[in-house]
């Protein structure tokens, strides 16, 4: 309660407009800064110091008491200095199935000298440090527990650093929109997408079921690795492609009507194991839920609509 | 705040460095701490570094505990209390290491690299010293670099990324650090009392005096005292600081003060010479204080001896400043009490036989007092030497064997010797320690005493002329009195196997750059007070100096250099500043857009141009012009300094109708 009341009091105090377009220049007004723990914890030692000093009439104890003010107050601008001036660009976002962690990268830009320590982190959530070098970019990888399919927003990240001496903690919040697509999590238990899906058009051609292959024939560029067989590469007998008899029949729908389930979500778990299952054997096969029709095709890129098209269904 | 971001695990490199800065702070502290402090240190931390390198586990909360306890009752033990300044630094230096065994968050870290800082302030209590000084600066820039090292998360640092930006913050925070030591107002006294060891430079004359620590005391160039007189400065030779007046001799060696101090109240025949002067004592932790002959009437919080000491009424712990005056020219004690007189012959039959033979057979040879004591001292000016470096006397009849065999020593040998001559030769005589001379400040006037201007010499007393003062050490070496100790010493009295071994006299003048810079060190660094601080900006024309005039100074010099230091920082990091070029090409589209035809972002200069011509025949050529040099400045040939003002200047006059 008081986390989330802290949390929208410091969206309105450093609200951004969000999206920004990108690059983001983490320019003057950006950036702001704050004493640490240590720092004060520092700032009392200094005082302790000052009080021996003073009361010993210790003029080297004044020096050093001096020198540790100062030093902390340059450390104030170095570390604001440490984050100025950075480049801030939103970096890839890969797909991941659900329950996996999706990696929200940011990459970082340095105009001048290489900036140690930076670190990233959404909220609360423990931060990922990097060192960015000047000429390139540095990505810096957000981890996030992918809970749900769908749509999986980054909200806004903090960009930080106490380097170098941990006096002061200096950040700034950058919010591109990050999102990643979550696919459903693939239901292992959905088996293989059912025969009689296939397309009537298809039927009397015999099928010995998916494991079993029917027949080699010579590799063609382009044939997955998986179907390669390997046990006759060992016999010498050259590089041979599995052919299964389902993939010679021409044509699978995954529809939504046979995916049986309890709910929704379920269905679409058996659904996305099913597309995983059907890309895995090279077979050529499309895609029928409520609203969304995939005609049949093989490939990564179809592989990744028809998946896309299960993570972002009714949302 | 923040919520921390997950502590790092301590790396070991970082650990290492630690313990090595925390090593290096504690190092000047070991020899004079005993030896079961120094083993508990060294193993405690090579246990740590043991640990850190095999990544061994932490010993259990028990084992910590036993330490805790033992350490607490050996220290105890040793100094029966845990204030003071020896035992302060033992229980803190044995809570570090034991706190540097235990430490295993980043938190833990951070407070043990703080307890750095203050080992640091621990050393400045026993010596503020140069040489100290530059060590523990290169100690607190190791603990920056600690501190680096463990805020640089996600890579380990190398040994340059480590020393390079602590350097960097040490030398970018010197401006503020001079700046506030100047600036920051100097309080005149201590906040609380302090224990009587708690200071370090408390070297000063003791109450006793023997053959040789005297001269232990002249190696030193701490300032005893610094004398502004009023008026002409009397010369060097009467500049007599009486201090301690030792009235009671042991037989053998030893002179030292009365136990019990002889009541005042002196009737004086004469007293000219008035002399006025303002005396400001450092600090010694004694009551002396010390004055010209037969001091006027004492300062407030002082008193007058009967022997003419003047006493403080408490010990001197902080620098004191007192008016004093006093009389060059006296006459006083010929009305003596003979108790008293015969108090001021007593010796020891046993000891030094053959100088009491001696003295004896003299004073029977000459009655008369004066032929005696001129007797005496040209005994001393035949074959006596004045030296530092005394050979070692025989400890049952030192002064026999001075007198004798020796025949090298320094004042207190002959202010010693020569009171036991006339001891034993019936005429009262007393041994006075203090200083003489001194040193004038060519800057102020000012004379400074340093604890190398520390002397002794004797009284008599004769009848009808009360006390006399006789410095024998005039006899020898007369210089001594006139000119100071180096002049009577020269270098070779110092530091004598260096400089025997330098003809062109290199060392010696190294020497003698060395020691003025350490006076300067002592002077404006290690002696700056409120004081100093008042003279300081007296000199510099700020009509008052109060805490208000400082506080105001602080923050304005805070401000000041703070955006210097800013302004500094980023510059370096501003965008570069764009051709110049580029900007009067810039501000030229702008002005044509202003009147509706603005470039798109996609045309060229030359198709800009032909489409400016084709819109706006009256400005054609103003502007095939501006396009022309800019296309020549910026992609041709470049262009000077000249061209650049003279497209900026058509630019300016550019009027797109």
């Amino acid at each position: 309660m008081i986390a989330n009341l802290r949390q929208s009091i410091s969206d309105w105090i450093f609200r951004a407009r969000v999206p920004e377009t990108p690059p983001v220049t983490l320019v003057q007004r950006r950036i702001f800064i704050l004493p640490t723990r240590q720092g004060y914890t520092f700032a009392a030692t200094v005082l302790l110091l000052l009080v021996a000093s003073i009361n010993y009439a210790l003029a080297l104890g004044f020096a050093l008491t001096f020198t540790l003010v100062g030093m902390a107050g340059v450390a104030m601008l170095h570390t604001w200095r440490n984050l100025a001036h950075l480049k801030l660009r939103p970096g890839r976002c890969d797909p991941v199935f659900a329950g996996e962690t999706a990696q929200f990268a940011i990459t970082v830009e340095t105009p001048s000298t290489t900036r140690f320590s930076i670190a990233v982190r959404r909220r609360d959530e423990e931060a990922v440090y990097a060192d960015v070098a000047p000429h390139g970019m540095t990505a810096v990888s957000v981890p996030v527990v992918a809970q749900r399919r769908g749509l999986l927003r980054c909200g806004r990240l903090e960009i930080f650093t106490r380097y170098p001496v941990g006096l002061f903690h200096a950040w700034s919040y950058i919010d591109f929109d990050l999102r990643a697509i979550v696919y459903p999590r693939p239901d292992p238990a959905a088996g293989a997408p059912p025969l009689h899906s296939r397309s009537d058009a298809e039927e009397g051609i015999p099928v010995a079921g998916d494991e079993e292959f029917n027949l080699l024939r010579a590799y063609r560029p382009g044939d997955a690795p998986k179907l390669i067989a390997w046990k006759a590469l060992a016999r010498e007998q050259g590089l041979l492609t599995k052919e299964f008899s389902a993939m010679a029949s021409s044509e699978l729908w995954l529809d939504w009507n046979e995916a049986r389930a309890p709910d929704v979500e379920a269905r679409l778990s058996v659904l996305a194991q099913w597309v995983i299952q059907a890309e895995r054997f090279g077979q050529s096969y499309g895609l029928r839920i409520p609203g969304v029709s995939i005609p049949p095709a093989r490939g990564e890129a179809h592989r990744t609509r028809c998946l896309e098209a299960l993570a972002l269904f009714a949302q | 705040m923040k919520t921390p971001a997950a502590s790092p695990h301590l790396d070991v490199r970082n650990v290492m460095w630690l313990l090595a800065a925390m090593a290096f702070v504690v190092a000047p502290h070991l020899p004079r701490l005993p030896y079961w402090v120094d083993a508990f240190f060294t193993l405690i931390v090579a246990w740590r570094a043991w640990m850190a390198w095999k990544a061994l586990r932490h010993p259990s909360r028990w084992v910590m505990a036993l330490l805790t306890i033992g350490a607490t009752i050996a220290t105890l033990q040793q100094y029966r209390t845990l204030s003071g300044r020896e035992a302060g630094v033992t229980l803190l230096i044995v809570m570090t290491a034991l706190k540097l065994l235990e430490m295993r968050t980043q938190r833990e870290v951070t407070l043990s690299i703080y307890l750095g800082f203050f080992l640091v302030l621990t050393n400045f209590l026993f010596s503020q010293a140069i040489p100290l000084g530059l060590y523990m600066l290169v100690c607190v820039w190791i603990l920056i670099g600690t501190m680096v090292g463990f805020n640089r998360v996600g890579s380990t640092p190398t040994l340059r990324e480590r020393l390079k930006p602590s350097a960097m913050l040490l030398l970018q925070s010197i401006p503020l650090m001079l700046a506030f030591f100047v600036i920051f107002p100097r309080a005149t006294g201590p906040l609380w009392a302090l224990p009587i060891d708690s200071r370090s430079g408390m070297t000063g004359l003791t109450d006793t005096m023997t053959p040789g620590n005297i001269s232990n005391l002249i190696k030193s160039d701490a300032l005893a005292f610094r004398v502004h007189f009023d008026g002409p400065r009397p010369a060097y030779s009467r500049l007599y600081w009486r201090g301690p007046v030792m009235t009671e001799f042991d037989g053998g060696a030893t002179w030292s003060v009365p136990p019990i101090a002889p009541p005042g109240g002196i009737s004086y025949s004469r007293r000219e010479g008035r002399v006025n002067y303002e005396l400001t004592l450092e600090p010694h932790n004694k009551t002396w204080v010390f004055a010209l002959d037969v001091p006027a009437e004492p300062p407030p919080g002082t008193y007058v001896l009967g022997d003419l000491e003047v006493r403080d009424r408490r010990p001197v712990a902080e620098r004191r400043r007192y008016e004093m005056s006093s009389y060059l020219d006296y006459r006083y004690g010929e009305g003596a009490s003979p108790v008293l007189l015969k108090s001021l012959l007593k010796l020891d039959e046993r000891r030094n036989p053959r100088t009491i033979a001696l003295a004896r057979k003299w004073a029977a040879e000459y009655p008369d007092k004066r032929r005696l004591l001129q007797q005496v001292f040209q005994f001393y000016n035949r074959e006596f030497t004045y030296t530092l470096e005394p050979p070692p006397l025989d400890p049952r009849n030192p002064y026999d064997d001075f007198l004798f065999e020796t025949k090298q020593g320094f004042c207190e040998h002959y202010a010693g010797s020569f009171a036991l001559i006339m001891r034993a030769a019936g005429i009262p005589a007393r041994v006075v320690t203090g200083y003489q001379g001194g040193e004038v400040n060519p800057v102020n006037n000012e004379l400074i005493v340093r604890q190398a201007d520390a002397h002794a010499w004797t009284e008599i007393w004769l009848e009808g002329q009360g006390w006399l003062r006789v410095d024998p050490t005039a006899a020898v070496s007369p210089l001594r009195v006139e000119g100071g100790v180096n002049a009577a010493l020269g270098p070779i009295g110092v530091i004598p196997t260096l400089v025997a071994a330098d003809p062109l006299g290199l060392l010696a003048s190294i020497r003698d750059s060395w020691r003025a810079m350490n006076s300067q060190w002592d002077e404006w660094v290690v002696g700056y007070n409120s004081e100093k601080q008042r003279q300081f900006f007296m000199r510099w024309g700020a009509p008052s100096v109060d805490w208000q005039t400082l506080g105001v100074w602080l923050i304005a010099a805070t401000f000041g250099l703070g955006s210097a230091i800013s302004f500094a920082l980023f510059i370096r990091d501003l965008p570069p500043r764009r051709e110049a070029s580029l900007a009067a090409w810039e501000r030229f589209c702008a002005k044509l857009g202003a009147s509706g035809l603005a470039r798109s972002p996609s045309e060229g200069p030359l198709d800009y141009l032909r489409r400016v011509t084709r819109e706006r025949p009256d400005a054609a050529a103003a502007a095939e012009d501006i396009t022309r040099r800019y296309i020549e400045a910026r992609y041709g040939a470049g262009a000077s300094r000249e061209q650049l003002r003279e497209l900026a200047r058509r630019v300016r006059e550019f009027r797109p109708a």
